[in-house]
């Protein structure tokens, strides 16, 4: 939805979530998951690649909490990490 | 134009006569009145019973030479007038295919958007260039590790909602084909509870339609009770076939803006699923 009135260029589409939306986490149940994730993040200078098993952690903490539809996690991208031996990407 | 006028009156007089012949008790005169005013058709007039005889008039001659009656045959030759019937009938009927097809036409331009909606809905393309993804995707895609991309979070809200919305890390690099989280921050400082909900926006536009939501909190209506704090998570991927799109050789930042508004309570948002 851009307000970019020049027809000549294309305009963002936004588009629906692919899942739909996640519920609140009004209680803060997923918080200490979440907190771990931001800390590798912020100890890696914010690569994604190398944060992916505190990722896993979050949405298996929301998937068990009823804050997230059950996914299998290859569903999710993480099917090399199930195995229990993270790659490093 | 006096000898037409004077050949108009030579045939009402003739067709009046012609007409009242057969058998009609009605008088020469009478029947043939009609024919001297040209203006109204005159066999068919309603009002013939109610001429009365004497009120002739001599009709004036200018403008009636242009309002001749539409269905006075030309010819007086029964046999071609008998053609020019049919030619006549022909072009109505011709006339009608045509009229009935303009308007056809134009019912069938004003059904095109509920039906291409349709065929939107049914084909998954939802107007967009890149058909729709399937989780299946996401199980099979491969990252591409060499080429690296930087996500900028931006985060807004309308000015009539007072939340203090933030995204929790600046930026986050990823590559094409590898799924990544990212989380946004919230908090309701007010005394009431506020229901808001949200939009997005990618920049640059054209990298848009790489960037795959798996799961968001947007265009769903969200409600933060009084003095709430809550963390928004996305978790997202893009494309592999972003690293394959020659227009996207030069695209190494990608930001992801979101924007909160306040929802009433019972408002029905437009959910882009059409667009």
């Amino acid at each position: 939805m851009s307000t970019a009135m020049n027809f000549g260029s294309k305009s963002f589409q936004p588009r629906p979530p692919d899942k739909g939306s996640f519920p609140l986490d009004h209680f803060g149940e997923c918080r200490s998951f979440k907190e771990k994730f931001m800390k590798c993040l912020r100890d890696n200078k914010f690569e994604n690649a190398l944060c992916r098993k505190e990722s896993k952690a979050y949405l298996e903490c929301r998937m068990e909490r009823q804050l997230m539809a059950q996914e299998p996690l290859e569903k999710l991208g993480f099917g090399d990490l199930i195995d229990g031996k993270p790659e490093k990407n | 134009m006096g000898g037409l006028w004077r050949g108009a009156w030579r045939r009402v007089a003739f067709c009046g006569w012609r007409w009242s012949h057969p058998g009609s008790p009605t008088k020469v005169a009478e029947s043939a009145e009609p024919f001297l005013r040209p203006g109204r058709s005159g066999t068919g007039s309603a009002n013939r019973g109610l001429r009365r005889l004497g009120t002739w008039r001599r009709p004036n001659p200018g403008p009636d030479l242009a309002l001749q009656p539409p269905r006075r045959p030309k010819s007086t030759n029964p046999f071609t007038r008998a053609q020019e019937e049919d030619w006549r009938r022909r072009n109505k009927t011709v006339l009608t295919y045509v009229a009935a097809a303009a308007v056809g036409m134009l019912g069938a331009s004003y059904a095109a958007v509920p039906l291409y909606r349709l065929y939107c809905q049914t084909t998954g393309l939802g107007g967009s260039a890149v058909a729709g993804h399937a989780s299946d995707q996401i199980e099979n895609m491969v990252p591409v590790k060499d080429r690296i991309i930087k996500v900028t979070f931006n985060a807004d809200v309308h000015a009539s909602l007072q939340w203090n919305f933030r995204p929790q890390q600046t930026e986050i690099y990823v590559v094409p084909g590898e799924t990544a989280l990212a989380f946004y921050k919230a908090k309701n400082p007010t005394d009431k509870p506020v229901i808001g909900i949200s939009t997005y926006n990618v920049v640059p536009f054209e990298a848009g339609q790489y960037f795959n939501k798996i799961q968001c909190f947007c265009f769903e209506e969200q409600r933060l009770n009084p003095q709430e704090e809550v963390d928004m998570p996305v978790f997202f991927y893009i494309d592999p076939e972003f690293a394959e799109d020659p227009r996207m050789v030069n695209v190494d930042l990608i930001t992801l803006s979101y924007t909160f508004f306040e929802a009433k309570e019972g408002q029905q948002l437009p959910v882009p699923g059409y667009n």
